[in-house]
This record gives structure tokens, C-alpha cells and sequence, in this order.
């Protein structure tokens, strides 16, 4: 049985018809062919498919589109304008935060979402925004320091 | 006269970042093609059976296609060196992870369903679990074939160990031991096979080594090499274990596409990942040496058994640098090593970064420390007493020469840098604490054993300091484990952009990038002027896998080899323009074109458009090859890789007595990888592998009952998070070499294999007590050994 | 894989009651648990096919304070826990747990009800909890009861819940201002770590008098558990007749009877006493 949905995507009004029991994740990647949001472990350990919902970094592969109705939704092709980098993305490149760069796309919505929440945030902070994410590739220091360069940057703007 | 770089050596922000940050990249399974169908695994729940029949008859066949060994025109069994990998197990199962069929259709979720509803009808054969046990007389043959479970020997003979052994005052023996290791990229896998309108097949999927999965689908469907074109996705991490596996699903998808006249599509979970994937070695290690007051080492003798798992993969190779490389960077006059590799039951391992390296230095460094103890010295001194220096000779008997022996910098160097003697001398004074003492003695506990008592209570500070250090040296590349040689091709247009593609893959290192400084740096040109490939075996030339750090020294010496075949021909048009003769030196920086004292110049473009309208030909394909090496099997003599890296860690640590945890305040990093090409991506392997390195060391293992993994995810398997690893501090000696582009060397793997050997050192320190088996996991610190549910059917926690 | 199901979202808690008394539904919130539950097939989730959210009412998610009791709703977020002024200043073993939960992720979905509703022997919030006397409320379409969470723990995986009941609050008397504690938590990694031990340990230390003590274990039990027999034997006694040795080894000992020999005891029973011993130590000095 399908339900109908309407939500806001990356700040644009979407609906659509869609089983209650798919996950948000496949909601995103299949259906509105939004692959940036990436599938690395299914059950929430890996982060690699955090979005904003109402302005939180969840797991979408936690969420069921059924209980989405209504609600924001931010992914990672929705954070900059056409042909600028967001402070974050263009911090994460000067600091050699990306390598592989799979783990990215949620590792930049956590940090994002750390930032509309604590402008100003502490290592601490940082390390409990982004410890569900993992990486392998990079050993987090660089990730850590870019979005410490991206807070200072955007306190100033 | 040195050098002046203007990009080589500068942080240079990553060629494909912008896509990255974006999550505009397009990874495997973000691709989708027309008329798609997905395959899904058909697999038993044993570790080793024979299969007697397959039921499909509740399938419904109008909706599903069957994959199986009969669909396969060519090849039935693959593998890297012995073919001895079924691609669908039709016969025999002798891993969990194996398939034995696979399903094909529209709706991924109706197959999985569909899957379960297939009954695969097995005989249980007994299971084969400990690799020590392979080669006993009536040991279960994994492959009854090949008439033995062993896989590979590799003898070493240097001198006579027992008249070693005789002239030495003490003799030290110990047993180490080291887990099954899983990759964990991020990524799972992900492939699609189709039918290309010449009536070749394409692949394009997470690929480590696209001309390797196209050797291995070209046989199995008995197709020219030609025939079969392997695009390579972007590619969400490997650390070696996106190759076997690919190859394999690659294989399956084209057998697959081919039948079905569709494109296939093979998406791994991350339970399916680690099932079915290769994983690292474990290693089990006796070392014996025997040494003099002085510190002197005069033998050693080693023998390892490497679990090679159900196929052979590519343990001939990773137990080949081990045998090599198990002595560690020490000259010693007496060495006698034995390394096997063994079949068994268990998931099979084959390359992950630092490919039977990080076993014997965990060895080999421990050992080395309790030498130091042992004559009351400290771990510096003792590694100066026996390390290489210009003119030592190796294991192998190879003599060092022609490059900067830079172990005794690199030592210095993280020695000095982290105050190591001052603070392992302090911490070397605290005494062990007691109920350690009493845990270790035994493994069977009553409950009033269990029960603390009031003198062992802890009333001192329950965080104790450590400090430790690693030392090694790695051969640099393939040495002589194959041909060594890579292609690059360049292509320069009028405009003065140009186009850059190598035979070696990005993998996420950051290859594409540092390959483009190269092209750069040797046109005078900016990185952004050069716009990278598609990795696509149609387009460029086999250039060997992507492994063994090799990629900056052997691709990255091709790239500067095409580079410089084009500069070579502007070269002459400016000579030519301005009446210069052949002996004076041609500058080309920031996008000029001038003589060395800059009299004469022109814009790069312009030189670049007189060029092209006197038909000079602006694109080349460079090529590089490795100089020769040599080996001699049976003693294990020769010179085994043509020139090495050198590296060392210095690992503080704290230790929490009561618990057993273990936090990693601060890990230096010296590591002579010859000249560095890009420093933020230099920087970013050393962070990586050190972070790697920590996760061997203290949390990473795969547990396996009878041979099944218990650890399918990352809710078992710890991999470090940001929050698990303090300061990482890297630190490069750049060494002069001769080798590569500018005498740039290798790095990726040496960032990697050092951490865990400094980390149990560290322990060591901290705690007094040696701990001879990784992870150095909160059990094994307290109890000094592992604890898995297996204990209480062995009965040894009662 | 999709599951199968039906999924209502309402408005009101009378709503959630109708459907609940008229169909076998289950309740999702955070959906932290059920929705990796069926990506490994868990057997606990494999028969759902209808499903409420409740993150819509809004009331399941208030904290608030009435009269002498704090008043946490059972939809509340560990996120939200964690920046609850209420709780920071007044249940901190509780915020304290709910900061080490999962990830920011999970914290962001993961409900308190829903952390141990289905009694995991890990569920982080129960110690805190069990040291503070939590009561919580359940609610039908006909009837209210208020049970104490120590009753309503049953067994591992099983509570006192009915199949027509919703868990609506969780309910701790207001009294701990003079009390300090810890909430004790080992994990195999620091960060989103798996309990392996977890205890809490409440004490009100008047004159150097302990006039009142509490402890309750977590992921070293079957179920989360108060100690009431060994919280007498210190209740009353001055600081320095206290042998924390001894009940240290009596907790211990008690766990072990409770447990048995299992494979993991023989790390966790001598690591558990000397955490409780540290613990306890630091709390009667007055830190």
C-alpha cells in the first residue's frame, strides 16, 4: 500500500507516492536521484547517509518514509548555491579533509548541522558531532580542522 | 644545483574535490542504466560441504534468470596466481562466504526474497579452523586438487643460525600473534556488467585494479583482453581489497549481462562485504634470537605460518615481502626464516595495505624491546646498535647503497621529537600491577577467584603513561614479485591545457592529483590546467596493479616521462625561435617559457600554438620500469626490491589498570618517503594510516566461529572514530634517491604497518608487561588473553 | 529491503490508543532499533506490519516539572534530554548517560522510552534511571497506570507492557538536589561505544553521615537492577566506617549469582569491582 508524502527537499516543496516502509535513504537516492547521500552499513554505525531533518543530522537509513511527512529536509546537494562551495565544502578541500571522499557527504551534513546548532563550537563538540561518522581513509584530523576553520570563517562573515 | 619546485612539495587541494564535497561523484552504485537488473547471491550456511543438489523449484523462473558455473564460456575457477577461486561454487563449498549460484531480475528486493526461497542441499565436511593444524598428516585437504594445504614456503638462509645462536650470551624466544583484518572502506561493493554495441563487454564498478579485473573477466569468458573494457567508478576506499573480490563479482555481473542481455548490476551490503570479501593475513610467529651484552644481535631465527584461507588469493606475494622483511631494518650475520602460508576453512585473506608488513614488525619490534630490558638498555639504543647504515647488508643480502640509508635520521628524528628516552626511562621505573599477574597465570577461574581481593584493589592512579617506538624499512614497490612498469599518457592542446591518464588507479589516495603536480611541475604549467581521465582499461596501457605504495614512484615516473617527451619537443621550437644551442637549459615556470637567465621568454601558451602549427605532436605516452631485481628462491638471497623507505613511530599511550582501556594521546610519525609530491595528500596517508594502524593495534579483529565471521558490521567491528586516537604528528625526511619522480618514494603502506608494534611497546612500558597478541583489546590487557563465547564450549572459563 | 507494512502517523495520543486497542501495531519513534531490526531480519520485529509514529504529539515529548515530579515524555530525544536544563540541573546522571548514547545521529532519533522498552540488557538510561526511583505511566484507551520502572522490568526483552498500552512518561520525584553520584559506562572504543559495563551510583552524604545510598547495574546484567540489601548495609554509617572493599566485592558477588559464569565474566566481574570501588571512593570523599 502506497502513501502519499509531501516534504520540503533541499528547499523546494516535493510529493510523491511511495511505500511507507522505504527508508528515507532509498526514498532520496532512488526516487529523487539524490546519490550524494551515501549506504555504507545500513544500520546507523557509519553516518555515511546523514541528511538534516528539521535541521538534526540523522541516519536516513533509520527513518522510514512514512514518517517523514511534512518535515525539512536538507541533503548534501542542497547545502550550496549553483557554482559556490559552501565555507564547509570549500574548508574540507583546503585542508585535505577528502580522500575517497565516500564518507564525505555525511561527514559535511554532521558538521553542518553542528554549526547551525554551535557556531561557535569546542573540540569537544566537533569530536560528538562527527564521532557517528566514520572514515577510514583520512584519520579525522584534517575533517576536525576544517570545520574548526569553517566555524572561525563563518563567526566572522 | 637543487632543484627550485614551484608545486612539488605544496599542499595542492585535491583534482577531484569539487565533485566530492558535493556529492557530485559518481560512486558504482550511484550509476543506473536502462533496462538494469540486479543479481543477488545465492550462498549455504556452511563453512565446508559438498553440494549435492540445488532446489529452485520454488522459484518462480518466469520472473528470475539463474546464474551458475554452466553459464560460464571460459574459465570456471579464477585467481591472481593459483586459479583455484570457483566463481560460483557449484561443487564444493569450502568458506562461508561462498556462492553458489546467483539470481538475476528486476526488483532487488523481490530476488532477496526470492534467494531464501532456494534450498541448496549440502554434505558437511569436517571444518579445518586453525591454520597451525593445515599441514598435519591427516589435515582435511581444503583443495584436494593440489594435493596439499600448503600454499606457498618462502626459505630465507643467511649465515649458520646455530653457530649464531652458540656465540650469543642471551637467547630470547617468543610467540606473537596477529588477527583476520578487514578493509573496511566505506564503500561496499558495487558492479555493473553490459553488452557494449561492438559486442564487447563493459565493467564499471569499485575497482582497484581495472586491467586485473580485466584479465580475470576476459578468461572466464574466454574473450580476447581486448574484447573486455573495465571503467573504473569513483572509488570509495580499498587499502587493497577492492581486487580478488571485484574481479570476481565483475565476472559474475558478465557472465550475468551476457545471458540476460541486460545490464547487471552487483551490490554488496555491508554484511555481503564482509562475508564474502579477502581479508588480512592473520600471523602466528615464533621468533628466537640470540644476542650479546653489547646489544649485538647474532641470530634469528623465524617461523611463521600465515593463514591463507580457503583460496590463495595473493599470499605468495604478501608472504613473500614478510619473508623478506621479517628481520626488521637490522643487520644481523645469522638469519634462518621459514614463512608458509597455509589453506584452511577460514575466510580467505589476500592484500590490504601494508601486505605482510605490519605482522613481522609487530613481531620484530616487540622483540627488539625486550632485548633492550633485557641488557638494560633503551629501545634507541638498542636499534642503533644493530640498525642499517649505508653499506649494511640486509637479510636478503642485499647490499644498501645508491640511496639515503635514512634509519638512523628517522629514529633520531621521533626520538628527539617526542623526548623518548627521558619519558620511557620514567615510566620504565613503575612496577606491573598485581592482578594482572594473577589473571595471566591461568584461564580457568572459580567464582571466588573472580572476586578481587582487598590488596589488589587499585589505590594509585588507575591511568598509567607509555611511551613506545617502532622502527622499519619497506621495499619500495613490486620488487621481485613481478614486472614492474607503468604507462602514462599526456596530452597537451593548443590552448595549453592538457589531459593526464595513468595506468595505476585513483583509489582514493589521492593519485590523480599528485600525478597532475608531476605534469605540472615539469611543464611549468598550473595543476588546473590538467584535466584527469576516466581510469579506463581502453584508453591506457596495463601498468601492473595499484599496490605496494608503488603509484607516486612508478606511475608517478611515467607521468614525468610523458610530461617530459612533450617538454623535449617545445624545447626545440624555443631553440629554434630564439637561435639557442643545444647545451643551454630551457626554464619552465608559472606558465613561461624562458632561457635559465630569463633573456629570452614566451608565454607557455603561445610557445604551445607555435608548436602545434609547425605539427609538432603535443600528446605522448610515457613509460617507467622499476630496475631489475632478483631473488633466489631457495635460499632466500637476492636483491629483493630495488631501493627501500624508512620509517618510525612513536606511540603515547595511556593505560587504564582497572579496565584495560587504552588511549592514544599522541602518535609521531618520521617517515622518509624520498621527496614529497603533495604535502596535504602526504600528510593525509600519514594520518589515515597511523589511524589504521591504531585500529590494529587495539580494537580490530574478526572474530569467526568454525570459520564464521561474527563481526558483519560496524556495530562489532570498531573501526577508530574521530573520538579514539589524540594528536597525529607527521613528520617527513626527505632522502635523496634516484628513483622516481625527483627520487619520490613510498608511503602509503609505512604510515600503516608501524603503529600497532609501537603501541603494545608503548604498553609494554606503561604497564610492564608484554602483551604478544593483537588487538591489545581491553581482555587482553587485563587477562592477557582473548575472550570469545567459543571459551565456555571449550570450557575454560568455568 | 523494504519492509512491508502500514505506517500512521497521528496527531493525538487518544488517537495512538484507538489504534492501538483496534489492531496489533507497534510503536516507532526514533525507529533507532526496529529499522536496523529489519535490515538483519531480527526475529523481535519480523511478524510488525503496522506501525504508529508518535513524534507528531507533541505532549510525548515535553520535560517538565509538576509539582515535585519531573515529567519526561517518552518520545523526548537523547538530544533533547541532553539540552534540558531540567534534567542537567537536576537528574545529571541522566544527562550524563544520555550524552554517551550512540552517536549525534542516533541521539537525534533515539527516544528515552524507546531505549528501554524493549529491555536490551545495554540500554544506557536504565541505571540512571533505577537510582532515581523512575516511575512511568502507561496508558490505554480505557485505563492509566503508573508502575516503577524496576517493576516494570520484567526480564531480558520482556516488560510489563500490554499490547494495547503505550508508555507515556517517565516520572522521577524531584528530591536529588543534595545527592551526587556518577554514571559509570566502559565501552570497547570512546567514541559511539556499546556498553560493556554500565552501573550508577547515587549517595547523600550529610555530616559524613551517607544518609542515603543507591546503585543500580546496567550492561552487567540481565536487566538493569537496583542492589537494596547492599545500599542498607551503608545507609546510615559514617564515611569512615564504610568498607567500600567489601561492597565493592559484595556487588560482585551478587551479579555473579545473578549472572552465572558466562564467556565474558571472567574480564567483567574483577573490572566491574574495581570500578565500583573507584566509583564509590571518589563519591564518599566528596567529589
Amino acid at each position: 500500500m502506497k502513501i502519499d508524502l509531501e516534504f520540503t527537499l533541499n528547499g523546494k516543496n516535493v510529493s510523491i507516492e511511495t511505500e511507507p516502509g522505504k527508508r528515507l535513504l532509498d526514498l532520496l537516492r532512488k526516487d529523487f536521484k539524490l546519490t550524494g547521500t551515501k549506504e555504507g552499513c545500513s544500520i546507523g554505525e557509519c553516518g555515511a547517509c546523514t541528511i538534516l531533518l528539521d535541521k538534526l543530522a540523522v541516519n536516513s537509513c533509520l527513518i522510514l518514509a512514512g514518517q517523514i511527512n511534512g518535515s525539512d529536509i536538507i541533503t548534501i546537494e542542497g547545502i550550496n548555491e549553483a557554482d559556490v562551495l559552501h565555507t564547509l565544502q570549500q574548508k574540507f578541500l583546503e585542508h585535505g579533509a577528502v580522500q575517497c571522499g565516500f564518507c564525505t557527504p555525511g561527514m559535511i551534513i554532521s558538521a553542518y548541522a553542528l554549526l547551525l546548532e554551535k557556531p561557535d563550537p569546542s573540540y569537544e563538540d566537533i569530536l560528538n558531532a562527527l564521532e557517528g561518522n566514520l572514515c577510514r581513509c583520512t584519520g579525522y584530523k584534517q575533517i576536525i580542522s576544517a570545520v574548526q576553520d569553517s566555524a572561525k570563517e563563518m563567526m566572522q562573515d | 644545483m637543487k632543484k627550485e619546485f614551484s608545486v612539488v612539495g605544496k599542499p595542492v587541494i585535491r583534482q577531484d574535490g569539487i565533485e566530492k564535497v558535493t556529492g557530485k561523484s559518481k560512486f558504482a552504485d550511484d550509476l543506473v542504466f536502462p533496462d538494469m537488473l540486479f543479481g543477488v547471491m545465492i550462498r549455504t550456511d556452511h563453512t565446508h560441504a559438498i553440494v549435492k543438489s540445488v532446489d529452485y523449484s520454488k522459484l518462480d523462473t518466469n520472473k528470475f534468470v539463474i546464474v551458475n558455473a554452466d553459464d560460464i564460456p571460459g574459465s570456471k575457477k579464477v585467481g591472481a596466481i593459483v586459479k583455484d577461486q570457483p566463481v560460483f561454487c557449484n561443487e564444493k563449498i569450502v568458506t562461508p562466504g561462498d556462492v553458489v549460484a546467483m539470481l538475476v531480475g528486476e526488483d532487488l528486493n523481490e530476488l532477496r526474497k526470492a534467494a531464501k526461497s532456494v534450498k541448496v542441499n549440502c554434505e558437511e565436511l569436517p571444518v579445518l579452523s586453525d591454520p597451525l593444524k593445515a599441514l598435519d598428516e591427516n589435515a582435511m585437504l581444503i583443495h584436494p586438487e593440489l594435493g596439499s594445504n600448503k600454499i606457498v614456503h618462502y626459505p630465507l638462509r643467511k649465515g649458520d643460525v646455530d653457530k649464531g645462536f652458540g656465540e650469543s650470551e642471551y637467547i630470547l624466544e617468543e610467540e606473537y600473534s596477529t588477527p583476520l583484518i578487514e578493509h573496511a572502506y566505506i564503500e561496499p561493493e558495487c558492479v555493473t556488467a553490459f553488452i557494449e554495441p561492438n559486442g564487447g563487454i563493459k565493467i564499471i564498478g569499485s575497482i582497484q585494479n581495472p586491467h586485473t579485473t580485466r584479465r580475470v573477466v576476459a578468461s572466464v569468458l574466454n574473450y580476447p583482453l581486448a574484447k573486455v573494457r573495465v571503467v573504473q567508478a569513483e572509488l570509495g576506499g580499498s587499502f587493497g581489497g577492492k581486487d580478488d573480490t571485484m574481479n570476481i563479482l565483475s565476472a559474475r555481473a558478465a557472465v550475468a549481462a551476457l545471458k540476460t542481455g541486460s545490464p547487471v548490476k552487483i551490490k554488496y551490503g555491508r554484511e555481503e562485504s564482509i562475508l564474502e570479501s579477502y581479508k588480512r593475513h592473520p600471523y602466528f610467529m615464533k621468533y628466537k634470537v640470540g644476542f650479546n651484552s653489547d646489544g649485538k644481535i647474532k641470530a634469528m631465527k623465524i617461523d611463521i605460518t600465515a593463514d591463507g584461507g580457503a583460496y590463495a588469493s595473493l599470499s605468495p606475494y604478501v608472504t613473500w615481502r614478510s619473508v623478506v622483511q621479517a628481520t626488521g631494518p637490522y643487520e644481523i650475520e645469522n638469519v634462518h626464516t621459514d614463512v608458509t602460508a597455509v589453506y584452511t576453512n577460514n575466510p580467505y585473506t589476500g592484500a590490504m595495505r601494508g601486505f605482510g608488513s605490519p605482522q613481522p614488525i609487530f613481531a620484530q619490534e616487540s622483540i627488539m624491546d625486550e632485548i633492550a630490558i633485557r641488557l638494560n638498555k633503551t629501545p634507541v639504543e638498542i636499534r642503533k646498535i644493530n640498525g642499517f647504515k649505508s653499506g649494511s647488508f640486509t637479510a636478503s643480502g642485499h647490499k644498501l647503497r645508491d640511496h639515503d640509508v635514512n634509519l638512523f635520521s628517522v629514529l633520531e628524528r621521533a626520538s628527539d621529537e617526542s623526548d623518548f628516552e627521558a619519558k620511557w626511562n620514567e615510566n620504565q621505573n613503575g612496577k606491573s600491577f598485581d592482578l594482572f599477574k594473577r589473571f595471566a597465570e591461568k584461564s580457568i577461574f572459580s567464582s571466588e577467584e573472580l572476586l578481587v581481593k582487598d590488596d589488589e584493589f587499585c589505590d594509585e592512579n588507575i591511568w598509567k603513561n607509555g611511551i613506545g617506538l617502532a622502527l622499519s624499512f619497506r621495499g619500495c614497490s613490486l620488487g621481485a614479485e613481478g614486472i614492474d612498469a607503468a604507462a602514462a599518457y599526456f596530452s597537451l592542446q593548443t590552448d595549453g591545457s592538457a589531459y593526464l591518464l595513468s595506468g595505476l588507479a585513483e583509489n582514493g589516495q589521492g593519485l590523480r592529483t599528485t600525478f597532475s603536480i608531476i605534469a605540472a611541475e615539469e611543464l611549468g604549467i598550473s595543476v588546473n590546467d590538467i584535466y584527469y581521465l576516466e581510469q579506463d582499461t581502453g584508453i591506457i596501457a596495463d601498468s601492473g596493479p595499484t599496490v605496494a605504495s608503488r603509484s607516486t614512484l612508478m606511475g608517478g615516473g611515467a607521468v614525468k616521462n610523458a610530461a617530459e617527451q612533450v617538454r623535449k619537443r617545445l624545447e626545440i621550437i624555443f631553440r629554434e625561435k630564439f637561435n639557442l644551442d643545444e647545451k643551454e637549459e630551457i626554464k619552465f615556470a608559472n606558465h613561461v617559457v624562458s632561457d635559465y637567465l630569463g633573456k629570452v621568454k614566451i608565454p607557455f601558451k603561445k610557445l604551445v600554438t607555435l608548436a602545434s602549427s609547425k605539427g609538432v605532436g603535443l600528446s605522448s605516452v610515457g613509460w617507467y620500469k622499476g630496475p631489475d631485481v632478483y631473488w633466489e628462491e631457495k635460499t632466500g638471497q637476492g636483491e629483493a626490491y630495488f631501493t627501500y623507505a624508512y620509517g618510525c613511530q612513536v606511540a603515547e599511550i595511556k593505560v587504564n589498570i582497572i579496565t584495560g582501556e587504552v588511549y592514544i594521546d599522541k602518535i609521531t610519525a618520521v617517515h622518509d618517503a624520498g621527496k614529497i609530491i603533495n604535502l596535504l595528500g602526504a600528510e593525509g596517508q600519514v594520518y589515515g594510516g597511523v589511524t589504521q594502524g591504531a585500529g590494529y593495534g587495539l580494537w580490530e579483529t574478526v572474530d569467526k566461529v568454525e570459520g564464521k565471521i561474527r563481526d558483519l558490521n560496524f556495530d562489532q567491528y570498531l573501526i577508530p572514530t574521530c573520538k579514539d586516537v589524540g594528536d597525529i604528528k607527521p613528520i617527513f625526511i626527505e632522502g635523496e634517491e634516484k628513483y622516481g619522480p625527483w627520487g619520490a618514494k613510498s608511503l602509503g603502506e609505512p604510515t600503516l604497518e608501524l603503529g600497532a608494534a609501537a603501541i603494545a611497546n608503548a604498553v609494554r612500558n606503561a604497564v610492564g608487561q608484554r602483551h604478544r597478541n593483537l588487538p591489545i583489546n581491553l581482555e587482553e590487557l587485563i587477562l592477557s588473553r582473548k575472550l570469545s563465547p567459543e571459551d565456555l564450549k571449550r570450557g575454560s572459563a568455568v | 529491503m523494504i519492509h512491508e507494512l502500514k505506517l500512521a502517523k497521528p496527531s493525538s495520543l487518544d488517537e495512538v490508543k484507538r489504534i492501538l486497542s483496534s489492531e496489533n501495531s507497534k510503536i516507532i519513534a526514533g525507529g533507532t532499533d526496529i529499522v536496523p531490526g529489519f535490515h538483519i531480519e531480527s526475529v523481535r520485529f519480523k511478524n510488525i506490519s503496522s506501525l504508529i509514529d508518535i513524534n507528531s504529539i507533541a505532549e510525548l515529548k515535553e520535560i517538565k516539572i509538576i509539582e515535585n515530579e519531573i515529567q519526561i515524555g517518552s518520545a523526548a530525544t537523547f538530544s533533547s534530554i541532553v539540552n534540558s536544563k531540567i534534567i542537567s540541573e537536576n537528574l545529571p546522571l541522566l544527562a550524563k548517560a544520555a550524552s554517551q548514547i550512540g552517536s549525534k545521529q542516533i541521539r537525534n532519533r533515539a527516544t528515552i522510552a524507546g531505549n528501554f522498552i524493549n529491555n536490551a540488557p545495554c540500554a544506557d538510561s536504565i541505571p540512571p534511571l533505577l537510582v532515581y526511583d523512575a516511575e512511568i505511566l502507561l496508558e490505554s484507551e480505557k485505563e492509566k497506570r503508573r508502575i516503577p520502572l524496576a517493576e516494570f522490568l520484567v526480564s531480558s526483552y520482556k516488560t510489563k507492557i500490554q499490547p494495547n498500552e503505550i508508555l507515556t512518561k517517565i516520572i522521577i520525584p524531584n528530591r536529588y538536589m543534595n545527592f551526587h553520584g556518577l554514571f559509570y559506562k566502559l565501552g570497547r572504543r570512546r567514541g559511539v561505544a556499546i556498553s560493556r559495563i554500565t552501573f550508577a551510583v547515587l549517595v547523600r552524604l550529610e555530616n559524613e553521615i551517607v544518609t542515603d545510598f543507591k546503585f543500580a547495574s546496567g550492561a552487567i546484567t540481565p536487566i538493569g537492577k537496583r542492589f537494596h540489601e547492599i545500599e542498607k548495609t551503608i545507609i546510615g554509617k559514617r564515611v569512615n566506617e564504610i568498607e567500600v572493599k567489601l561492597t565493592s566485592r559484595n556487588i560482585g558477588e551478587e551479579i555473579l549469582n545473578i549472572t552465572g559464569v558466562r564467556w565474558s565474566t571472567t574480564y567483567k566481574i574483577p573490572v566491574l569491582q574495581q570500578a565500583v570501588y573507584q566509583s564509590i571512593k571518589k563519591l564518599l570523599s566528596g567529589n
